[in-house]
Protein backbone atom coordinates (compact mmCIF):
# COMPACT_ATOMS: atom_id res chain seq x y z
CA UNK A 1 0.00 0.00 0.00
CA UNK A 2 1.08 2.92 -0.53
CA UNK A 3 1.52 6.14 1.42
CA UNK A 4 -0.65 8.96 -1.04
CA UNK A 5 -3.77 7.38 -0.78
CA UNK A 6 -3.64 7.27 3.13
CA UNK A 7 -2.48 10.50 3.27
CA UNK A 8 -5.05 11.91 1.22
CA UNK A 9 -7.77 9.97 3.13
CA UNK A 10 -6.81 10.96 6.43
CA UNK A 11 -7.28 15.28 5.11
CA UNK A 12 -10.75 14.57 4.07
CA UNK A 13 -13.75 14.22 6.88
CA UNK A 14 -14.89 10.37 7.15
CA UNK A 15 -17.19 9.63 4.36
CA UNK A 16 -20.30 8.30 6.80
CA UNK A 17 -20.20 12.04 8.08
CA UNK A 18 -20.56 13.41 4.74
CA UNK A 19 -23.96 11.87 4.05
CA UNK A 20 -27.28 13.42 5.16
CA UNK A 21 -28.41 9.82 6.00
CA UNK A 22 -26.20 8.28 8.06
CA UNK A 23 -25.28 4.86 6.78
CA UNK A 24 -24.19 3.12 10.03
CA UNK A 25 -27.81 3.05 12.28
CA UNK A 26 -27.29 3.27 15.64
CA UNK A 27 -29.63 0.92 18.09
CA UNK A 28 -32.90 2.37 18.65
CA UNK A 29 -33.06 3.87 22.04
CA UNK A 30 -36.43 4.25 22.89
CA UNK A 31 -37.61 6.39 25.41
CA UNK A 32 -41.23 6.88 26.81
CA UNK A 33 -42.40 10.83 27.32
CA UNK A 34 -45.91 12.12 29.56
CA UNK A 35 -47.03 14.67 28.76
CA UNK A 36 -49.42 16.97 30.18
CA UNK A 37 -52.04 17.25 28.12
CA UNK A 38 -55.16 19.44 28.05
CA UNK A 39 -57.60 21.02 25.46
CA UNK A 40 -59.69 23.93 26.17
CA UNK A 41 -62.20 22.82 23.17
CA UNK A 42 -62.88 20.06 24.83
CA UNK A 43 -63.43 21.74 28.81
CA UNK A 44 -65.52 18.80 29.86
CA UNK A 45 -62.46 16.36 29.28
CA UNK A 46 -59.75 16.15 32.45
CA UNK A 47 -56.37 16.72 31.78
CA UNK A 48 -54.50 13.91 31.37
CA UNK A 49 -50.86 12.70 30.75
CA UNK A 50 -50.13 11.55 27.25
CA UNK A 51 -46.89 8.84 26.79
CA UNK A 52 -44.96 9.44 23.63
CA UNK A 53 -41.90 6.84 23.02
CA UNK A 54 -39.26 8.33 20.63
CA UNK A 55 -35.70 7.14 19.26
CA UNK A 56 -33.16 9.57 20.84
CA UNK A 57 -30.52 8.62 18.80
CA UNK A 58 -33.08 10.03 16.71
CA UNK A 59 -33.63 13.03 18.55
CA UNK A 60 -31.26 16.28 19.29
CA UNK A 61 -30.12 16.15 23.12
CA UNK A 62 -32.54 18.76 24.37
CA UNK A 63 -36.18 18.24 26.01
CA UNK A 64 -36.93 20.61 23.51
CA UNK A 65 -35.42 18.62 20.37
CA UNK A 66 -38.00 16.03 21.98
CA UNK A 67 -40.97 18.01 22.00
CA UNK A 68 -40.32 19.52 18.61
CA UNK A 69 -39.58 15.93 17.43
CA UNK A 70 -43.10 14.69 18.53
CA UNK A 71 -44.57 17.48 16.98
CA UNK A 72 -43.39 17.03 13.73
CA UNK A 73 -43.23 13.41 13.60
CA UNK A 74 -46.03 12.13 15.87
CA UNK A 75 -48.68 14.51 16.74
CA UNK A 76 -49.10 18.06 15.53
CA UNK A 77 -51.45 18.75 18.15
CA UNK A 78 -49.45 18.69 20.83
CA UNK A 79 -48.92 22.74 21.90
CA UNK A 80 -45.85 24.52 24.12
CA UNK A 81 -44.04 27.64 23.30
CA UNK A 82 -40.38 27.85 22.19
CA UNK A 83 -38.62 30.69 20.17
CA UNK A 84 -35.06 30.78 20.90
CA UNK A 85 -33.82 27.50 21.75
CA UNK A 86 -31.08 28.80 23.19
CA UNK A 87 -31.97 29.53 26.82
CA UNK A 88 -32.43 33.44 26.31
CA UNK A 89 -35.92 33.92 25.21
CA UNK A 90 -37.67 32.16 27.86
CA UNK A 91 -40.63 31.30 26.10
CA UNK A 92 -39.68 27.04 27.05
CA UNK A 93 -40.38 27.10 30.32
CA UNK A 94 -41.76 24.16 32.18
CA UNK A 95 -41.86 21.73 34.71
CA UNK A 96 -39.90 18.47 33.22
CA UNK A 97 -39.49 15.79 36.04
CA UNK A 98 -40.05 17.89 38.85
CA UNK A 99 -38.49 20.77 38.38
CA UNK A 100 -39.07 23.87 36.63
CA UNK A 101 -36.47 25.07 33.76
CA UNK A 102 -36.38 25.89 30.36
CA UNK A 103 -36.68 22.60 28.19
CA UNK A 104 -34.49 23.76 25.44
CA UNK A 105 -31.47 24.05 28.63
CA UNK A 106 -32.36 21.00 29.65
CA UNK A 107 -31.09 17.41 28.71
CA UNK A 108 -32.58 14.37 28.26
CA UNK A 109 -31.94 11.83 30.28
CA UNK A 110 -30.70 8.89 28.36
CA UNK A 111 -31.76 6.71 31.15
CA UNK A 112 -34.37 4.50 28.55
CA UNK A 113 -36.08 2.67 31.65
CA UNK A 114 -37.00 5.77 33.06
CA UNK A 115 -39.55 8.22 31.39
CA UNK A 116 -39.86 12.03 31.79
CA UNK A 117 -42.84 13.66 32.78
CA UNK A 118 -43.23 17.05 31.58
CA UNK A 119 -45.75 19.25 32.70
CA UNK A 120 -46.76 23.30 32.46
CA UNK A 121 -45.43 25.48 35.18
CA UNK A 122 -47.32 24.54 38.60
CA UNK A 123 -50.19 26.32 39.68
CA UNK A 124 -50.97 28.46 36.62
CA UNK A 125 -53.58 28.50 34.72
CA UNK A 126 -53.15 26.77 31.60
CA UNK A 127 -53.96 27.89 28.02
CA UNK A 128 -53.79 24.68 26.16
CA UNK A 129 -51.12 21.83 27.16
CA UNK A 130 -47.78 23.38 28.08
CA UNK A 131 -48.55 26.72 27.78
CA UNK A 132 -49.40 28.18 31.01
CA UNK A 133 -51.10 32.04 31.26
CA UNK A 134 -48.41 34.64 31.83
CA UNK A 135 -51.01 37.67 32.02
CA UNK A 136 -51.01 38.15 35.98
CA UNK A 137 -46.95 37.77 35.93
CA UNK A 138 -46.60 40.46 33.29
CA UNK A 139 -49.44 42.71 34.89
CA UNK A 140 -47.10 42.42 37.97
CA UNK A 141 -43.90 42.81 35.67
CA UNK A 142 -45.23 46.20 34.75
CA UNK A 143 -46.64 47.09 37.84
CA UNK A 144 -42.67 47.66 39.80
CA UNK A 145 -42.19 50.26 36.68
CA UNK A 146 -39.19 48.05 35.56
CA UNK A 147 -37.86 51.65 33.01
CA UNK A 148 -35.54 54.34 34.53
CA UNK A 149 -37.04 57.06 36.18
CA UNK A 150 -35.16 60.29 36.28
CA UNK A 151 -37.07 63.11 36.18
CA UNK A 152 -33.64 65.73 35.67
CA UNK A 153 -31.51 65.47 32.30
CA UNK A 154 -28.41 63.81 31.91
CA UNK A 155 -25.18 65.91 33.02
CA UNK A 156 -23.69 65.84 29.32
CA UNK A 157 -27.12 66.45 27.67
CA UNK A 158 -26.65 63.09 26.49
CA UNK A 159 -26.43 59.97 29.22
CA UNK A 160 -26.94 58.71 32.72
CA UNK A 161 -23.33 57.69 33.46
CA UNK A 162 -22.57 55.41 35.93
CA UNK A 163 -19.72 54.21 37.45
CA UNK A 164 -18.00 50.51 37.41
CA UNK A 165 -19.02 50.28 40.76
CA UNK A 166 -22.47 51.14 40.46
CA UNK A 167 -23.06 49.17 37.33
CA UNK A 168 -21.59 45.82 38.93
CA UNK A 169 -24.76 46.08 41.34
CA UNK A 170 -26.73 45.01 38.63
CA UNK A 171 -24.77 41.93 37.65
CA UNK A 172 -27.08 38.70 38.65
CA UNK A 173 -30.42 40.77 37.95
CA UNK A 174 -30.47 42.49 34.67
CA UNK A 175 -29.74 39.07 32.82
CA UNK A 176 -33.35 37.89 34.01
CA UNK A 177 -35.15 36.67 30.82
CA UNK A 178 -38.66 36.47 33.04
CA UNK A 179 -39.34 32.81 31.83
CA UNK A 180 -41.23 32.83 35.21
CA UNK A 181 -39.61 29.50 36.61
CA UNK A 182 -38.91 30.95 39.59
CA UNK A 183 -41.97 32.50 40.23
CA UNK A 184 -43.79 29.68 39.58
CA UNK A 185 -41.87 27.37 42.13
CA UNK A 186 -42.42 29.53 45.06
CA UNK A 187 -44.73 28.16 47.28
CA UNK A 188 -45.87 31.51 48.78
CA UNK A 189 -46.59 32.69 45.01
CA UNK A 190 -48.97 29.57 44.45
CA UNK A 191 -51.49 30.46 47.15
CA UNK A 192 -50.86 34.23 47.08
CA UNK A 193 -49.63 35.06 43.60
CA UNK A 194 -52.63 37.92 43.25
CA UNK A 195 -51.27 39.69 45.55
CA UNK A 196 -47.74 38.58 46.08
CA UNK A 197 -45.73 39.75 43.65
CA UNK A 198 -43.55 36.43 43.10
CA UNK A 199 -39.47 36.12 43.05
CA UNK A 200 -38.63 37.04 39.47
CA UNK A 201 -40.74 40.44 39.87
CA UNK A 202 -39.30 41.30 42.93
CA UNK A 203 -35.89 40.62 41.55
CA UNK A 204 -36.48 43.39 39.08
CA UNK A 205 -38.07 45.77 41.49
CA UNK A 206 -34.57 45.27 43.39
CA UNK A 207 -32.84 45.99 39.81
CA UNK A 208 -33.71 49.17 39.62
CA UNK A 209 -33.86 50.47 43.57
CA UNK A 210 -30.01 49.59 43.04
CA UNK A 211 -29.67 51.38 39.97
CA UNK A 212 -28.12 54.50 40.67
CA UNK A 213 -29.12 56.29 37.55
CA UNK A 214 -32.55 56.15 38.94
CA UNK A 215 -33.94 59.43 41.20
CA UNK A 216 -37.37 57.01 42.11
CA UNK A 217 -36.08 54.28 44.60
CA UNK A 218 -38.15 55.70 47.27
CA UNK A 219 -41.29 55.38 45.67
CA UNK A 220 -39.80 52.43 44.17
CA UNK A 221 -39.73 51.12 48.00
CA UNK A 222 -42.64 52.89 49.57
CA UNK A 223 -45.08 50.76 47.69
CA UNK A 224 -43.73 47.58 48.87
CA UNK A 225 -44.82 48.53 52.43
CA UNK A 226 -47.47 46.44 52.83
CA UNK A 227 -47.49 42.35 53.98
CA UNK A 228 -48.21 41.00 50.84
CA UNK A 229 -46.42 42.68 48.02
CA UNK A 230 -42.85 41.34 49.38
CA UNK A 231 -43.35 40.31 52.60
CA UNK A 232 -44.83 36.70 51.54
CA UNK A 233 -41.58 35.95 50.98
CA UNK A 234 -40.64 32.82 53.80
CA UNK A 235 -37.26 32.61 52.20
CA UNK A 236 -37.59 28.88 50.69
CA UNK A 237 -35.06 29.43 47.98
CA UNK A 238 -37.11 27.16 45.50
CA UNK A 239 -36.44 30.52 43.37
CA UNK A 240 -32.95 30.30 43.15
CA UNK A 241 -32.17 26.47 43.08
CA UNK A 242 -34.80 26.29 40.55
CA UNK A 243 -33.26 29.52 37.91
CA UNK A 244 -31.92 27.73 34.65
CA UNK A 245 -30.01 30.89 34.11
CA UNK A 246 -28.45 30.41 37.82
CA UNK A 247 -28.98 33.68 39.02
CA UNK A 248 -30.22 34.15 42.92
CA UNK A 249 -33.65 35.95 43.14
CA UNK A 250 -33.48 35.32 46.55
CA UNK A 251 -30.72 37.28 47.44
CA UNK A 252 -32.15 40.28 45.29
CA UNK A 253 -35.05 39.91 47.97
CA UNK A 254 -33.63 39.50 51.13
CA UNK A 255 -31.33 43.22 50.17
CA UNK A 256 -34.88 44.65 49.36
CA UNK A 257 -36.03 43.55 52.80
CA UNK A 258 -32.63 44.72 54.54
CA UNK A 259 -33.00 48.27 52.44
CA UNK A 260 -36.43 48.48 53.48
CA UNK A 261 -35.71 47.64 57.09
CA UNK A 262 -33.06 50.21 56.97
CA UNK A 263 -35.17 53.21 56.02
CA UNK B 1 -70.63 46.73 16.09
CA UNK B 2 -73.48 49.49 16.78
CA UNK B 3 -73.38 47.63 20.37
CA UNK B 4 -69.51 48.37 20.42
CA UNK B 5 -69.89 52.09 19.37
CA UNK B 6 -73.01 52.71 22.27
CA UNK B 7 -71.00 51.47 25.11
CA UNK B 8 -67.91 53.30 25.67
CA UNK B 9 -69.53 55.40 28.19
CA UNK B 10 -70.46 52.59 30.22
CA UNK B 11 -67.19 50.79 29.79
CA UNK B 12 -64.93 54.05 31.08
CA UNK B 13 -67.74 54.55 34.08
CA UNK B 14 -66.75 50.89 35.00
CA UNK B 15 -63.05 51.27 34.64
CA UNK B 16 -62.98 54.46 36.91
CA UNK B 17 -65.08 52.90 39.47
CA UNK B 18 -63.08 49.42 39.93
CA UNK B 19 -66.55 47.43 40.19
CA UNK B 20 -66.56 44.12 41.07
CA UNK B 21 -65.77 41.52 38.48
CA UNK B 22 -67.80 40.78 36.12
CA UNK B 23 -69.52 38.07 33.75
CA UNK B 24 -67.65 38.90 30.30
CA UNK B 25 -66.55 36.73 27.30
CA UNK B 26 -62.76 37.03 26.32
CA UNK B 27 -64.02 39.22 23.57
CA UNK B 28 -65.82 42.02 25.82
CA UNK B 29 -61.71 42.93 26.85
CA UNK B 30 -61.80 46.38 26.97
CA UNK B 31 -65.40 47.01 27.83
CA UNK B 32 -65.12 45.30 31.56
CA UNK B 33 -63.41 46.24 34.57
CA UNK B 34 -62.67 42.66 34.98
CA UNK B 35 -62.34 39.89 32.87
CA UNK B 36 -63.63 36.34 33.68
CA UNK B 37 -63.19 33.04 32.10
CA UNK B 38 -64.89 30.13 33.39
CA UNK B 39 -62.58 28.39 35.87
CA UNK B 40 -60.26 30.76 34.94
CA UNK B 41 -57.99 33.93 36.26
CA UNK B 42 -60.13 37.20 37.12
CA UNK B 43 -58.02 40.18 36.34
CA UNK B 44 -58.80 43.44 37.65
CA UNK B 45 -58.48 45.78 34.66
CA UNK B 46 -57.71 45.15 30.91
CA UNK B 47 -54.72 42.58 30.41
CA UNK B 48 -52.20 45.94 29.79
CA UNK B 49 -53.09 47.60 33.18
CA UNK B 50 -50.42 46.53 35.93
CA UNK B 51 -51.32 45.26 38.72
CA UNK B 52 -52.30 47.50 41.97
CA UNK B 53 -49.93 47.66 45.50
CA UNK B 54 -52.49 47.76 48.83
CA UNK B 55 -51.76 50.80 50.63
CA UNK B 56 -48.18 51.52 52.39
CA UNK B 57 -48.09 50.85 56.04
CA UNK B 58 -44.80 50.50 57.58
CA UNK B 59 -46.64 48.26 60.46
CA UNK B 60 -47.13 46.09 58.53
CA UNK B 61 -44.53 46.10 56.35
CA UNK B 62 -40.91 46.68 57.61
CA UNK B 63 -41.32 47.42 61.11
CA UNK B 64 -43.09 44.44 61.26
CA UNK B 65 -40.27 42.38 59.17
CA UNK B 66 -37.94 44.07 61.78
CA UNK B 67 -39.56 43.13 64.70
CA UNK B 68 -39.97 39.47 64.15
CA UNK B 69 -36.35 39.06 63.07
CA UNK B 70 -35.09 41.15 66.14
CA UNK B 71 -37.00 39.02 68.18
CA UNK B 72 -36.38 35.80 66.80
CA UNK B 73 -32.47 36.53 67.29
CA UNK B 74 -32.72 37.48 70.61
CA UNK B 75 -34.62 34.23 71.74
CA UNK B 76 -31.39 32.47 71.58
CA UNK B 77 -29.62 35.14 73.84
CA UNK B 78 -32.85 34.78 76.20
CA UNK B 79 -32.91 31.08 76.28
CA UNK B 80 -29.63 30.58 76.69
CA UNK B 81 -29.64 33.08 79.95
CA UNK B 82 -32.56 31.33 81.29
CA UNK B 83 -31.00 28.17 81.06
CA UNK B 84 -27.32 29.28 82.95
CA UNK B 85 -29.28 31.81 85.74
CA UNK B 86 -31.77 30.47 88.49
CA UNK B 87 -35.34 32.08 87.41
CA UNK B 88 -35.86 32.17 91.52
CA UNK B 89 -33.26 34.94 91.26
CA UNK B 90 -34.19 36.35 87.98
CA UNK B 91 -37.86 36.47 87.84
CA UNK B 92 -37.97 39.47 84.96
CA UNK B 93 -35.65 37.87 82.64
CA UNK B 94 -38.28 34.64 83.28
CA UNK B 95 -40.90 37.00 82.74
CA UNK B 96 -39.32 38.33 79.13
CA UNK B 97 -38.22 34.95 78.21
CA UNK B 98 -42.28 34.07 78.03
CA UNK B 99 -43.41 36.77 77.18
CA UNK B 100 -41.18 37.25 73.96
CA UNK B 101 -41.99 33.15 73.57
CA UNK B 102 -45.94 33.67 72.70
CA UNK B 103 -45.69 36.80 71.12
CA UNK B 104 -43.08 34.85 68.61
CA UNK B 105 -45.61 32.34 68.15
CA UNK B 106 -48.64 34.24 68.02
CA UNK B 107 -46.37 35.78 65.02
CA UNK B 108 -45.87 32.98 63.61
CA UNK B 109 -49.13 31.56 63.70
CA UNK B 110 -50.34 34.78 62.22
CA UNK B 111 -48.33 34.33 59.05
CA UNK B 112 -49.51 31.30 58.48
CA UNK B 113 -52.89 32.31 58.62
CA UNK B 114 -52.14 35.55 55.89
CA UNK B 115 -50.59 32.73 53.75
CA UNK B 116 -53.67 30.23 53.81
CA UNK B 117 -56.72 31.76 55.56
CA UNK B 118 -56.35 35.34 54.42
CA UNK B 119 -59.75 37.37 54.76
CA UNK B 120 -59.87 38.09 51.03
CA UNK B 121 -60.10 34.85 50.39
CA UNK B 122 -62.29 33.39 53.71
CA UNK B 123 -63.76 36.37 54.74
CA UNK B 124 -65.77 34.44 57.43
CA UNK B 125 -63.17 31.45 58.45
CA UNK B 126 -60.47 33.84 58.18
CA UNK B 127 -61.58 36.66 60.64
CA UNK B 128 -62.59 33.52 62.64
CA UNK B 129 -59.32 32.29 62.84
CA UNK B 130 -57.44 35.64 63.27
CA UNK B 131 -59.56 36.32 66.42
CA UNK B 132 -59.11 32.49 67.66
CA UNK B 133 -54.81 33.24 67.76
CA UNK B 134 -55.54 36.60 69.49
CA UNK B 135 -57.89 35.07 71.53
CA UNK B 136 -55.38 32.30 72.67
CA UNK B 137 -52.36 34.02 72.45
CA UNK B 138 -53.82 36.83 75.15
CA UNK B 139 -55.39 33.61 77.17
CA UNK B 140 -51.81 32.08 76.88
CA UNK B 141 -50.39 35.44 78.17
CA UNK B 142 -52.80 35.56 81.26
CA UNK B 143 -51.97 32.17 81.97
CA UNK B 144 -47.87 32.57 81.36
CA UNK B 145 -47.82 35.63 83.81
CA UNK B 146 -50.19 33.63 86.39
CA UNK B 147 -48.02 30.47 86.05
CA UNK B 148 -44.62 32.87 86.51
CA UNK B 149 -46.18 34.69 90.07
CA UNK B 150 -47.83 32.19 91.40
CA UNK B 151 -46.50 29.14 90.60
CA UNK B 152 -42.80 27.93 90.00
CA UNK B 153 -42.80 29.93 86.61
CA UNK B 154 -41.70 28.82 83.08
CA UNK B 155 -38.17 27.94 83.07
CA UNK B 156 -38.09 25.47 86.27
CA UNK B 157 -40.67 23.66 84.67
CA UNK B 158 -38.73 22.98 82.32
CA UNK B 159 -35.92 22.30 84.01
CA UNK B 160 -37.91 19.73 85.87
CA UNK B 161 -39.53 18.37 83.51
CA UNK B 162 -36.34 17.43 82.05
CA UNK B 163 -34.79 16.17 84.95
CA UNK B 164 -37.89 14.27 85.58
Amino acid sequence: MSLLPRLSRSFSSSATRCLATPVTQKPALNKVFKIYRWNPDEPAKKPTLQSYTIDLNQTGPMILDALIKIKNEVDPTLTFRRSCREGICGSCAMNIDGQNTLACLCRIDRNEGKESKIYPLPHMFVVKDLVPDLTLFYKQYKSIKPYLQNSEPPADGKEFLQSPEDRKKLDGMYECILCACCSTSCPSYWWNQDEYLGPATLMQAYRWIADSRDTKTAERKEVLQNEMSLYRCHTIFNCSRTCPKGLNPALAIAKIKMELAAD
Amino acid sequence: MSLLASAPKRAISRCLSHSRPLLASRSATTQSDALYVPGGPIYKGTVNDPTSFPTPSRMHGSHHWSFERLLSASLIPLTGAAFATSPSVHPVLDGILGVSLVVHSHMGFDSMLVDYLHPRKYPVLGRIATWTLRTATVGVLVGVYQFNTNDIGLTELISKVWTA
